[in-house]
């Protein structure tokens, strides 16, 4: 808008036109091509192996998978709690961003919202996929039934689905109603069946004066209450296990340790995301160095945070030497060393000291190589949680090893697959960048000569009153 | 607010400001005039919103009433459903808390999402809206709901002075 004044020279984006704003930011809208339908086919393809997988498994019995006494929760439930925990940093690195107007974040809030939505479908699936008589999963809704059966609301894994479906409503919530600016946006430009599509889902939202106030103020109470779940499911989450009397699970610091692991791997997850968008779909003018760098300031963190955690549990057991805890950790040096180590060096030793670096984190192909570590690194600890924990519990002559089957990896590699499906349907019909908040950010930014060099300036509307008219 | 509504594009946020000021000077209430635009603007650059935002009440209340839902489903499955876990009361205020904190905010959720929409003023899909899709140009729409007659041709008057483009009446709802 003409309200912008700007001064000094550079390929500013505030003085990019709306309308080729818009077209640039919408490129993944376009129609689809050769490439696209090939890559949704074979998504569409290993999703579907791994749904006659599941089949399958459910035909068979849970014999083809790995799981054998005392080994009762494998790959299966340790993919739930790793989507889970990269679901985590979508919604709320978006919401706390918002809250507290960081100006760097319009960029990627969308691609983060969206990850958070597909990641916890995918996650919320593998419970179900677990539970042996799949077709039985209603047993966990409350109806009234003729046997009097209701459901255990004092089990933590209870509080794990009334959690989970609070998050997963409300970021879904979160996501749609940060879109409706934008499905507006493309309602206006969109021609043929998109236009109607559009027109149903923008709900008539025109961008009046009291619009845009009432959504301002919807989206900060959005923010203000997701925040809050998040972390409540990813506590939970933890308590699903530490409220087990089997070493190694039972610690009081799993749920904010859970918390943090969760934070770590999502904001692995929203840096890789955001590096793939910003490829295919040509935004390296919207997605900078900047949203990089500070992703991968906050991922130093997370580390230093993981590592603080990892250590204290370990601490705790390694001064105590409880014979049945010890026995779990002792573990971690025998058979299970590839994973320990893999957990270690993928979450901390690597990732730490090459994030303290600004060269890496303003680097975008290291920062994804740092994230990719970090996925693998998360998923290694979700692995040893739930499976070492259970191989060494309590009596020796029990003790067993377990290591996933081919129908297991199948399931998984379906679960990944149906996640960049989803991801990639959804960047197709929707506008994957959030271009109002874009605009708006845009708007607010000035460049500003001071003395010998020019700086950005953004002006922060609420910071100087309620204005007024001259 | 339905009936006559003048409209003009313009070009930037200062035409558009000057013609709110003229359009205050003929005199035209504050809550007749308001502006559309692709981005939100600050409020009373070009006009103000006058009216409360009551809706964050009814996420308290959508709060509430989830708390309610969640103490009702766990105390209800309880009593339903007598089994002992880990031989802790068939009534246990921890798992209580846990359900009720989630019920509830869900139910915050909800309330935001169906007040915040009913507020807003969304899915009038029946309503002649006024609307020009050359906001998304980065042209600032200005309405005024007028009277027929000599206020409708003083607001268009007002809106061509201030550089205002395609001034023109429309029939329809802001």
């Amino acid at each position: 808008m003409n309200g912008v004044s700007s001064q000094g020279g550079g390929d500013h984006l505030a003085r990019t036109d709306q309308g080729g704003l818009y077209r640039e930011l919408s490129r993944s809208n376009l129609p689809a091509t050769k490439r696209w339908y090939a890559v949704v086919g074979l998504l569409s393809l290993v999703t579907l192996w791994g749904v006659g997988c599941f089949v399958y498994m459910m035909k068979v019995g849970m014999g083809v998978t790995g799981l054998n006494r005392p080994v009762m929760w494998g790959a299966l439930i340790a993919s739930f709690v790793f989507w889970i925990g990269l679901s985590h940093s979508g919604t709320l690195i978006s919401a706390i961003l918002r809250i507290t107007n960081a100006t760097w974040r319009a960029p990627i809030l969308r691609g983060a919202e969206a990850m958070t939505a597909f990641a916890l479908m995918v996650g919320g699936l593998f419970p179900l996929v677990h539970i042996g008589r799949n077709w039985r999963f209603y047993y966990m809704l409350p109806y009234p039934n003729s046997r009097q059966l209701w459901p255990n609301l004092r089990s933590p894994l209870m509080w794990d689905a009334v959690a989970i479906n609070t998050y997963l409503l409300g970021s879904l919530t979160f996501l749609y109603f940060g879109m409706i600016p934008d499905l507006a946006i493309a309602r206006d430009h969109a021609t043929g069946w998109r236009r109607k599509f559009y027109t149903v889902l923008a709900l008539g939202f025109r961008g009046s004066h009291n619009e845009w106030r009432r959504y301002h103020v919807a989206s900060t109470i959005f923010a203000i209450l997701i925040i809050p779940v998040a972390v409540s499911v990813h506590s939970i989450v933890g308590w699903d296990f530490a409220m087990a009397k089997v070493p190694g699970w039972h610690s009081t610091i799993f749920a904010p340790y859970f918390v943090t692991g969760a934070i770590f791997s999502g904001l692995a997850g929203v840096v890789l995301v955001m590096a793939v968008l910003r490829k295919v779909y040509r935004l390296e003018r919207v997605l900078t160095t900047v949203q990089f760098e500070n992703l991968g300031k906050l991922l130093c963190t997370m580390s230093l945070l993981w590592g603080y955690f990892y250590f204290a549990e370990f601490l705790t057991v390694w001064y105590n030497r409880n014979p049945e805890e010890w026995e779990v950790y002792r573990s971690y040096g025998g058979d299970y060393l590839p994973l320990w180590l893999s957990m270690v060096v993928c979450n901390f030793v690597i990732p730490f000291p090459l994030l303290c670096m600004r060269r890496v984190r303003r680097s975008i192909p290291a920062l994804c190589f740092v994230s990719l570590l970090v996925v693998v690194g998360m998923y290694a600890e979700r692995f040893l949680i739930v499976v070492t924990s259970l191989a060494r519990r309590n009596d020796p002559f029990i003790w067993h090893n377990y290591f996933p089957t081919w129908v297991e990896f199948s399931i998984l590699a379906g679960a990944l697959a149906m996640f960049l499906l989803l991801y990639t349907v959804f960047a197709k019909l929707f506008p994957i960048m959030a271009v109002s908040d874009i605009q708006e950010r845009l708007f607010q930014a000035t460049d500003r000569v001071v003395g010998g060099t020019t700086v950005e300036s953004i002006a922060r509307p609420e910071a100087s009153g309620e204005g007024g008219h001259g | 607010m339905s009936g006559v509504v003048v409209v003009g594009l313009f070009e930037g946020i200062e035409k558009a400001e000057g013609a709110g000021n003229a359009l205050r000077a003929l005199p035209l209430a504050e809550d007749r005039i308001t502006t559309l635009s692709s981005m939100p603007l600050p409020d009373g650059s070009v006009s103000r919103d006058t009216r409360r935002i009551l809706f964050p009440r009814v996420t308290l209340i959508g709060w509430f009433v989830g708390a309610l839902g969640g103490v009702a489903l766990s105390l209800g499955t309880y009593l339903l459903y007598p089994l002992i876990t880990g031989g802790k009361a068939i009534v246990s205020v921890p798992p209580t808390l846990i359900v009720t904190y989630e019920v509830a905010m869900l139910g915050a959720l909800a309330g935001t999402v169906v007040a915040g929409f009913r507020e807003m003023g969304l899915m009038r899909f029946r309503t002649k809206l006024i609307h020009d899709p050359r906001i998304h140009e980065g042209k600032i729409l200005l309405c005024a709901s007028v009277e027929p007659g000599n206020q409708a041709e003083r607001a268009i008057a007002a809106m061509k002075a201030g550089g205002g483009i395609d001034v023109r009446s429309e029939e329809g709802e802001l």
